[in-house]
C-alpha cells in the first residue's frame, strides 16, 4: 500500500472520530450549563469546554470570553477551527476523496452523505433545540462511517490502518478530559464531595458514554476514584485508555504480520500498553494522576508521530 | 524476538484420582523487555478456573477438578514478543521492596561452602555487577549441568556439595551466595528459547535476578552463564522454586501419579526488526 494512502485512511478516521467527541464535549456542557448556578457552582464550564477541545490558545485568539455562543460556534461550525466540527468532517471528506477506491461503497456515502448534509445546517443552528438536534447528528454520522467500516472493509492494512486512526484518536480524546477535569477525581480527603461534584462526574461519563456502564461495573454510586479507574486502566470500558492501547497493540501486531517487519511504533505501543497493565490505581495517585495524564498524552503523541514516520511518509 | 512457546504438563494415574486441585503460574506477564501477544491455557477437564494475582504479582489460576480421572493435561501456548535489555528488567509488577528478597527459604538456606564460594568470587572486587559476573562464571565453571542427581526438592546446599544439578539447582545456589553477600536475590521461573535450533525441551527454564543498586533488576542465568536475552521469556517469580513453581497441587486418590512434561519453544516466523 502506498504510504499516502494509509496517511489519507488514518486521518480520515482521526477526523470522524474528533468530530464526534466534540459532539460528545458540548452534548455534556450543555447538560451541565442547564442546571441552576447552585448545582454546578460557579465555574465557566463553556471555558472548560474549550480546553478540554484542546484548541485555547486558538480561541482566545478570536474571542475575548467562552460563553456559549462563542464556544459552540467555534467548536462546531468555525472555519477558523481547523478542528471544528465542520472542519473535521469537511477534512475526513477530502481525505476520502483521496482514497476512494480504497473504501468501500458504504464508507463513501456515509462520509459524502454527512459531507452533504452538513450543508444543510449552514452556519449553525438558530435555537438550543436545533443544537441539541445538530450534536446528535454528528455522533450518529460518527457511528454510520465506524459501523460501515467494521462492517464492509476487508481485513487488511487498509482497515488496520483505518482502526488505528481512531484509537489514537480516541486515546488522547479521553486522556484530554481527564486532564481537564482531574482536579475533580482526586481521593475524598482532598476533596469535599457534595452535588456539585456529582454533576461534574456525571458530565465526565456522560461524555464516553460510559454513566450506565460505571453502573454495570462498579454497581455503586459515584465514586472519583472508580471514574478514574473506568476511565483509565478497565479493559471492558471502550474509551478507556487500556482498552484503546489493547486495540492499537492488536492492529499495530496485524500490521507488523503482514509487512514481516516490526519498529519503533510498535515497540512504543507495547510499552505503554504494558505500563497501562502494570499500574493500578492508588500507584498513579501517589505519583499524581495529572502528571499521569500529562505523560500519557505526551507518549500517545509520540506514538503517533512514529507511526507517521515509520508508515505514512 | 517473537517466541513461540506451548508447555504442556500430563499427570497419569494407577488408580484414578477422585479430586485434583491445583495452582498454576504458567501465564507471564508483560514488562520492558517482553510483551504476551497472545496466551491461552487449555485444562483436560471442565471445571472453572480462577484467575488471581500472588503475592509476588504473578498471574496464578486455580481449579478444582471432579474425578474419576485416570489422565489430566495442563497446558498453556502462546506468543511473547521479546526485546534485549542487556539484562535490565524494568517495568515489573513489583509488590514488595528489594530487601523482601533477602530473606532466605528452606530451599535456599546457605552454609558454610556456599558462603565461602561466595566470598572467594567476591574477592577485592567493589562493584556490584562485576562481583555479580565472576559469581556467574565460576558457578558455570565449577557446577556440572546433569539432570540425574538433583530433584525439585534438593536444596541449595544438598546440589553444591555435589557439584551438580539441573538450572533450578543453579538458580537455588547462585541466589544463595547472592543473598550471602547482601545482595536482594530471587528465583526466576520460564522459557529459554536455545539458539542451537533445539526446540523440544523437557521442563521449562529458570535464572535468578538480583537487584543492582541504581540499576534494578539484572538477570542472570546461570545454567548458561549469561544475563538473561531476548531469548528468555520471563513466567513467574518468587524466592525459590516453590514460589515460582509452575504447577502445584493436591490431589484425593490418584495412587502411582506420573508426569510427562513437554515444552516447545520456538521462534515464530515473523522476524524482522526495523
Amino acid at each position: 500500500m502506498l504510504s499516502r494512502t494509509a496517511d489519507n485512511l488514518y486521518w480520515l478516521s482521526r477526523y470522524v472520530e474528533r468530530a464526534e467527541y466534540l459532539a460528545r464535549i458540548l452534548d455534556a456542557t450543555q447538560r451541565l450549563t442547564a442546571l441552576p448556578l447552585a448545582y454546578v457552582g460557579e465555574t465557566n464550564e463553556w471555558e472548560s469546554a474549550v480546553a478540554t477541545a484542546g484548541c485555547a490558545g486558538a480561541f482566545f485568539k478570536h474571542y475575548d470570553k467562552a460563553d456559549e455562543e462563542n464556544v459552540t460556534h467555534f467548536l462546531a461550525f468555525s472555519g477558523d477551527n481547523a478542528s471544528s466540527i465542520r472542519s473535521c468532517f469537511e477534512l475526513a471528506r477530502s481525505n476520502a476523496r483521496a482514497v476512494r477506491t480504497a473504501l468501500t461503497v458504504e464508507m463513501w456515502d456515509a462520509i459524502n452523505g454527512t459531507w452533504l448534509e452538513l450543508k444543510r445546517y449552514g452556519n449553525g443552528p438558530t435555537s438550543r433545540e436545533e443544537f441539541s438536534q445538530f450534536l446528535r447528528w454528528v455522533q450518529e454520522s460518527s457511528l454510520r462511517y465506524d459501523g460501515s467500516a467494521y462492517r464492509t472493509m476487508l481485513r487488511n492494512d487498509a482497515y488496520w490502518f483505518s482502526r488505528l486512526g481512531v484509537y489514537i484518536e480516541r486515546a488522547d480524546n479521553t486522556a484530554r478530559i481527564l486532564d481537564v477535569k482531574y482536579h475533580l477525581l482526586l481521593p475524598k480527603d482532598e476533596q469535599v464531595g457534595g452535588p456539585l461534584d456529582y454533576f461534574q462526574w456525571a458530565a465526565i461519563l456522560r461524555s464516553v458514554s460510559a454513566l450506565t456502564a460505571y453502573h454495570w461495573v462498579y454497581r455503586d454510586r459515584l465514586q472519583p476514584w472508580l471514574i478514574a479507574d473506568l476511565l483509565i486502566l478497565r479493559d471492558e470500558m471502550p474509551r478507556s485508555l487500556a482498552s484503546c492501547y489493547q486495540e492499537i497493540v492488536r492492529n499495530l501486531d496485524e500490521i507488523a504480520a503482514a509487512y514481516g517487519r516490526q519498529g519503533p511504533a510498535q515497540r512504543q505501543a507495547r510499552g505503554i500498553r504494558t505500563r497501562l497493565q502494570n499500574s493500578r490505581m492508588d500507584g498513579i495517585f501517589q505519583r499524581g494522576l495529572h502528571e499521569f495524564i500529562g505523560e500519557f498524552i505526551g507518549e500517545n503523541n509520540r506514538l503517533g508521530s512514529l507511526i507517521t514516520e515509520q508508515f505514512l511518509l | 524476538m517473537r517466541i513461540r512457546i506451548s508447555h504442556a504438563t500430563t499427570y497419569t494415574y494407577d488408580a484414578p484420582a477422585t479430586v485434583v486441585t491445583q495452582i498454576l503460574r504458567l501465564t507471564p506477564r508483560n514488562h520492558d523487555g517482553q510483551y504476551v501477544c497472545d496466551w491461552r491455557l487449555d485444562l483436560s477437564q471442565d471445571c472453572r478456573l480462577h484467575q488471581h494475582e500472588d503475592a509476588f504479582g504473578n498471574i496464578t489460576h486455580a481449579f478444582t477438578a471432579d474425578g474419576p480421572l485416570a489422565q489430566l493435561t495442563v497446558a498453556v501456548e502462546g506468543e511473547v514478543e521479546t526485546q534485549d535489555t542487556n539484562g535490565v528488567v524494568a517495568g515489573t509488577v513489583e509488590r514488595f521492596p528489594p530487601q523482601f528478597y533477602l530473606r532466605d527459604t528452606a530451599l535456599t538456606q546457605s552454609d558454610a561452602a556456599i558462603v565461602e564460594f561466595a566470598e572467594s568470587a567476591r574477592g577485592s572486587t567493589a562493584d556490584t555487577l562485576a562481583v555479580l559476573h565472576n559469581l556467574l562464571a565460576a558457578l558455570n565453571r565449577e557446577i556440572a549441568f546433569d539432570t540425574d542427581p538433583t530433584h525439585a526438592a534438593t536444596t541449595a546446599a544438598e546440589a553444591f556439595a555435589l557439584r551438580r544439578g539441573v538450572c533450578q539447582d543453579l538458580t537455588h545456589i547462585f541466589i544463595t551466595a547472592a543473598r550471602a553477600l547482601g545482595y536482594p536475590a530471587r528465583y526466576i521461573g520460564g522459557h529459554f528459547h536455545r539458539a542451537d535450533g533445539v526446540t523440544a525441551q523437557e521442563a521449562g527454564h529458570a535464572w535468578a535476578e538480583v537487584h543492582v543498586e541504581n540499576l534494578g533488576w539484572v538477570g542472570f542465568d546461570p545454567a548458561n552463564g549469561i544475563c538473561t536475552t531476548d531469548a528468555h521469556v520471563r513466567v513467574a517469580m518468587g524466592l525459590d522454586y516453590l514460589g515460582a513453581a509452575p504447577v502445584r497441587g493436591a490431589r484425593f486418590g490418584g495412587a502411582g501419579e506420573a508426569l510427562k512434561v513437554a515444552v516447545r519453544v520456538e521462534q515464530a516466523r515473523r522476524q524482522s526488526q526495523s
